[in-house]
């Protein structure tokens, strides 16, 4: 039995803004007579999510993914539509929505700069009324999984971005939300933060069964963490199921790549393939349907020297650089494939 | 309710360790803004003495009525200084940058957040002085016992409705995006309310006492100081102060709907 | 030659299109001190002179010192701007770093932004002027009066500028510069006369700021502007000398922070 944790029908969200041309000409222009433009971030946008689920939303830039963040938050109030988390509408910024909410931006900072996360870690018990006990327990638990145990005393401005990631995310879950929102957590981070990261997520939703949605324009995070894929291309929703389905998008081909000891002359069996050959001949990558990937395998170690082969780790790194590109492929595939959207 | 009160004031207790923590690590500003504050002091007070040096009376007061109201002034100041006016650029800062995002995010009132966040703990060492300040004037011209005892909460009374005025003016911020310019009238409305209310013609005075009730923040309560029979003064500042507070929770609702945050 | 002066051009544009970004606050900025030189000057003004037994003080009577101040107002609107308040932000945020980068020079930088800023305020006080003159409180001087106050009174902001320059320039050692920019306005504003007529102080004091810059920055500007006789070779010569003076400490003090910032790794 699964319990709707967020609930969003047709909703829209329209900003103001105004254009200026360059130069001292624009700027007086400007001043004087301004033209002002509606910019529709997200319109028409519906989704539904389960409790304990961890949802990726994926986009371009610009694309609305933070805006829809802003409003399941209540940072900002939509134009129109409904929304619904935990029961609750989130612009009316009542105290019990916001105690189970949290919001983490990669790109912005609560803590404050100047003193140690310790002390903003202790204000912030008090905004969400924590017993000394739950604070405790939690901050060691958080401290300890990410490693910073030892940087609650040091002033925030000291830290690396890693470290103040890693601060960000436990002031922004020291009160056990119910819902988190992520964005882009990783954003800017090493690749050993970027991993302790995901790691810690994912424990902290075993832990607790939190709802988790996250933004990301590294695919690594949406592999590691989430099952399910939303999609948003220019404020309205694209693509909304399974991982697994989203990466067998553009068919159920994967590709393989063979490296060779020696140059392979043109034209033999793998040309059957279209491949992308290196300058020399030796080394190609060939698109194999997912079915036919132990035969054409075995066949071509069979045939050729071959030094080095695999498969791709993350074909959905590939869908979403297809897509981006080409929106209108997704278009094309949904009225054929009759894909959830 | 009293729940609620707990909970407010715990955070405040936060609110007060942490700015401390903070200036303490900048000793120098620290030791510059109690001079800068004592300088200010000193300069105004010079500059109203100095113009008795021309005359006799300003309007109906002699020299140390009009120093008395200066200090009483200065003390609101000194209150409004150390409690209030960080708060006031941080938010323009906040709302241009997007930041106020965290505060909206918190389980407590985003009116509470944005106004009484931060705190400026030099003026702990500058109020001693304006105290002194009030006390010497006070005495200069013969206050009674029970002047003495109406002084504290007359001072709350008009740092109240000051500090609601105030806040009134910053919500426009969220329209503006840029609070320089607001900052920079709100400091202005305070210079205005540093004179008392009759240097100003009758037409000006009407409309900064009864439509903007700047004027009543000093001279109300140094009025009725002066002469019991002022009393009217006081009934006017909690009216203003009541009829302020609707107003400003409700234009801050309405900011709050159409705030629409820096994008990342 | 041409593209340096090119890259000046281009800096004087985008930091006027950054002053001009935010139309209300502007409005406000250019309103806001007439408005209240208007209530509390006027107002304060009229009461201590009708509390006066004599109309007149040292010399001023009430329509004298009315003018007074109005010219000090657009003085200080002209002259004394806020230009340098990022530079202390550009350091303490770390910026300087990419100034060290671009093939233009902090100070040519912040200069530029400088250079911009006066011309905005060419316009405000201009405004101010004939906002003044529309309400009867001044009469239009004449032309030649204006050139010759306004050619001062810019030559004295560069002056301020070089004063604002050296307080941002503190932020190498200290985190919030503008306590010290607030010091130094409440000392000028005594000093240079904005706040009462020079005249109106002791004699030994006025000689002793002869040949301060501040005299030269509020009183000074204003009797040019009411037409009254002054020694222009005397305050040009005063203001170069400080302006040098100033502009070789600023020297210094850059010179000194940038060995600490680079030393540092700020």
């Amino acid at each position: 039995m699964s319990q709707k944790v967020i609930e969003v029908i047709n909703l829209t969200k329209q900003f103001k803004s105004y254009k200026k041309k360059p130069g001292l000409k624009g700027s007086l222009q400007s001043f004087f007579n301004r033209k002002y433009s509606i910019k529709k971030a997200v319109h028409g946008f519906n989704l539904e999510i389960n409790k304990g689920e961890i949802i990726g939303l994926l986009g371009p830039n610009g694309a609305g993914k933070t805006t829809l963040m802003k409003m399941f938050t209540g940072i900002i109030v939509p134009t129109s539509g409904e929304l619904t988390i935990n029961g609750h509408s989130p612009w009316e910024r009542k105290k019990e929505f916001k105690k189970k909410i949290a919001l983490v931006m990669g790109q912005k900072s609560q803590l404050w700069w100047d003193i140690p996360a310790m002390d903003s870690f202790l204000l912030l018990q008090k905004f969400y009324e924590l017993s000394n006990q739950e604070f405790k327990q939690r901050l060691d638990y958080m401290s300890e999984l990410l490693g910073v145990v030892d940087l609650l005393h040091v002033h925030v401005r000291k830290l690396s971005l890693g470290e103040r990631m890693k601060m960000e995310l436990m002031a922004s879950l020291l009160h056990n939300p119910d819902v988190i929102f992520l964005d882009e957590p990783t954003i800017g981070l090493d690749l050993v933060a970027q991993e302790n990261i995901r790691a810690f997520i994912l424990d902290f939703h075993k832990k607790n069964g939190t709802t988790i949605i996250i933004t990301s324009h590294y695919m690594a995070d949406v592999q590691a963490l989430c099952k399910r894929l939303v999609l948003i291309f220019d404020g309205t929703k694209a693509y909304d199921g399974p991982l697994e389905k989203f990466e067998n998008i553009l068919g159920n081909e994967k590709t393989v790549s063979f490296t060779f000891s020696e140059e392979i002359p043109c034209c033999g069996y793998l040309d059957e393939f279209h491949g992308e050959w290196n300058e020399g001949r030796t080394s190609v990558d060939i698109r194999v349907p997912e079915e036919n990937l132990r035969e054409v395998g075995k066949k071509v170690l069979d045939l050729h020297p071959v030094i080095e082969f695999n498969t791709e780790k993350m074909p959905i790194e590939r869908v979403m650089k297809t897509l981006m590109t080409n929106p209108e492929v997704l278009r094309a595939q949904r009225d054929h494939a009759n894909l959830p959207a | 309710m009293i729940s609620s009160l707990k909970h407010y004031l715990g955070v405040y207790r936060y609110f007060v360790t942490t700015s401390v923590s903070e200036a303490l690590s900048f000793r120098t500003s620290f030791i510059l803004l109690v001079l800068m504050d004592i300088f200010f002091y000193f300069s105004v007070l010079f500059s109203v003495d100095f113009l008795f040096d021309h005359m006799q009376t300003i309007g109906p007061w002699n020299r140390y009525q009009l120093l008395f109201f200066i200090c009483f002034m200065l003390n609101i100041d000194t209150i409004h200084m150390g409690v209030f006016s960080s708060n006031f650029w941080m938010l323009g800062f906040k709302i241009r940058t997007g930041e106020l995002d965290f505060d909206l995010l918190k389980p407590t009132h985003s009116i509470f957040i944005c106004f009484f966040r931060y705190l400026k703990p030099s003026s702990l060492l500058t109020a001693p002085v304006a105290w002194g300040l009030l006390i010497y004037y006070g005495s200069k011209i013969g206050l009674l016992w029970y002047d003495w005892l109406l002084i504290p909460p007359l001072l709350l009374l008009g740092l109240s409705l000051l500090c609601v005025l105030e806040f009134i003016l910053c919500t426009s911020m969220f329209w503006l995006v840029e609070g320089m310019g607001i900052n920079f009238l709100r400091m202005q409305m305070q210079q205005m309310a540093r004179w008392p209310d009759f240097i100003y013609k009758y037409t000006y005075q009407k409309i900064f006492t009864i439509g903007v009730p700047l004027l009543l923040i000093g001279s109300g309560p140094v009025h009725f100081i002066l002469d019991k029979s002022n009393w009217h003064y006081l009934a006017g500042m909690c009216l203003a102060i009541v009829i302020s507070t609707l107003i400003l929770v409700k234009i801050w609702n309405k900011a709050l709907r159409q705030y629409d945050s820096a994008s990342s | 030659m041409q593209t340096y002066l090119l890259k000046w051009w281009q800096t004087i544009r985008i930091s006027w299109s950054k002053y001009t970004a935010y139309r209300l606050n502007f409005f406000l900025q250019v309103v806001g001190p007439f408005l209240v030189f208007f209530f509390i000057k006027y107002n304060l003004w009229s009461s201590i002179y009708e509390g006066s037994s004599t109309p007149v003080i040292k010399g001023y009577n009430f329509s004298d010192m009315m003018h007074y101040h109005i010219w000090t107002l657009i003085i200080s609107l002209l002259g004394q701007g806020y230009a340098a308040m990022n530079l202390s932000e550009d350091i303490r945020l770390g910026r300087i770093s990419s100034y060290l980068i671009y093939p233009f020079e902090f100070w040519e930088f912040h200069t530029a932004g400088f250079v911009s800023f006066q011309i905005l305020q060419v316009f405000v006080s201009s405004i101010t002027l004939c906002l003044a003159v529309f309400f009867g409180f001044i009469e239009f001087p004449s032309l030649s009066i204006i050139l010759t106050g306004f050619s001062f009174t810019l030559f004295m902001g560069m002056f301020w500028f070089t004063m604002q320059y050296f307080t941002g320039l503190l932020a190498f050692w200290l985190e919030e510069t503008w306590i010290m920019r607030v010091l130094l306005s409440i000392i000028v504003s005594f000093l240079s006369g904005y706040i009462f007529p020079l005249e109106l102080y002791p004699e030994w004091l006025v000689g002793a700021l002869k040949y301060s810059p501040f005299p030269y920055m509020s009183y000074f500007p204003a009797k040019i502007f009411m037409g009254q006789e002054v020694n222009l070779t005397l305050g040009y010569s005063v203001l170069t000398f400080w302006i040098a003076v100033f502009a070789y400490i600023n020297h210094l003090i850059w010179k000194k922070g940038m060995r600490l910032y680079t030393a540092a790794g700020m």
